[in-house]
């Protein structure tokens, strides 16, 4: 398959946004309820290795597929180079594609 | 104690932000990697500002995945994300979920089919034995 992201570098991402997305859950609901479900509320998710792997995939497939959506335009005008303006032109269905 | 909390709140979020930082880099190193092979394999050249743009808008897909991934867990009601979350969330795209869903399969197949095979074969084994 060749190139891939590492699992452990896009867990940590993950945790990073788990974090952040808890603490601002968080806040708000220390002061109405400060001993109830703090024990479950607190549990951070987690992901298994699977989960990364398949997650990793899909980034991986983003990434090429901007490459070789943008590639068809450069080649339809006959540069040998992607440029920002290949991107442009295939970057609103890319985005709605992901 | 108030202060104290708060120090340690912004002190918390600042380190929060050198690490945000630091993946992010290590994350654009792997998306380099990915684009200029891909671009090889197509005798291409890529930009780098190209390369750049795409390593931003995939951290920022990983971003949006980790979050819509953490609340299909949660609507299961679980605390752990499976890889049956991860496909759900590439559902607008059906073509997209098959090659995942495949992918998937293939990680499943590794370990634990092997296994499975050589129970079944022992099963038959042991019943072509009996009979």
């Amino acid at each position: 398959m060749g190139d891939t992201f590492d699992p452990d570098l896009i867990h940590s991402i993950f945790k990073l946004v788990w974090k952040r997305s808890a603490r601002e859950e968080d806040t708000p609901v220390i002061d109405v309820e400060v001993d109830v479900g703090t024990s479950k509320k607190n549990r951070p998710t987690t992901a298994n290795s699977s989960a990364l792997k398949v997650s990793c995939e899909l980034l991986r497939i983003f990434v090429i597929e901007a490459v070789q959506r943008a590639a068809i335009i450069a080649e339809a005008e006959g540069i040998e180079k992607i440029e920002p303006t290949h991107l442009e032109r295939i970057l609103p269905q890319l985005l709605l594609d992901f | 104690m108030e202060k104290d909390d708060g120090d340690r709140e912004i002190e918390k979020e600042e380190e929060d932000l050198e690490m945000a930082e630091l993946l992010k880099d290590r994350f654009r190193l792997s998306v380099i990697t990915i684009a200029e092979s891909e671009a090889k394999k197509q005798s291409m050249e890529v930009s780098e500002t190209v390369v750049a743009c795409i390593a931003d808008l995939a951290f920022k897909l990983t971003e949006q995945l980790a979050k819509d991934v953490e609340m299909f867990s949660q609507h299961a009601g679980r605390k752990s994300v499976n890889m049956e979350d991860v496909i759900l969330s590439a559902h607008r795209n059906a073509h997209l979920m098959t090659l995942l869903r495949s992918f998937s399969h293939e990680l499943k197949g590794k370990e634990p089919q092997s296994e499975r095979k050589r129970k079944k074969y022992s099963k038959k084994d042991d019943k072509s034995l009996q009979t």
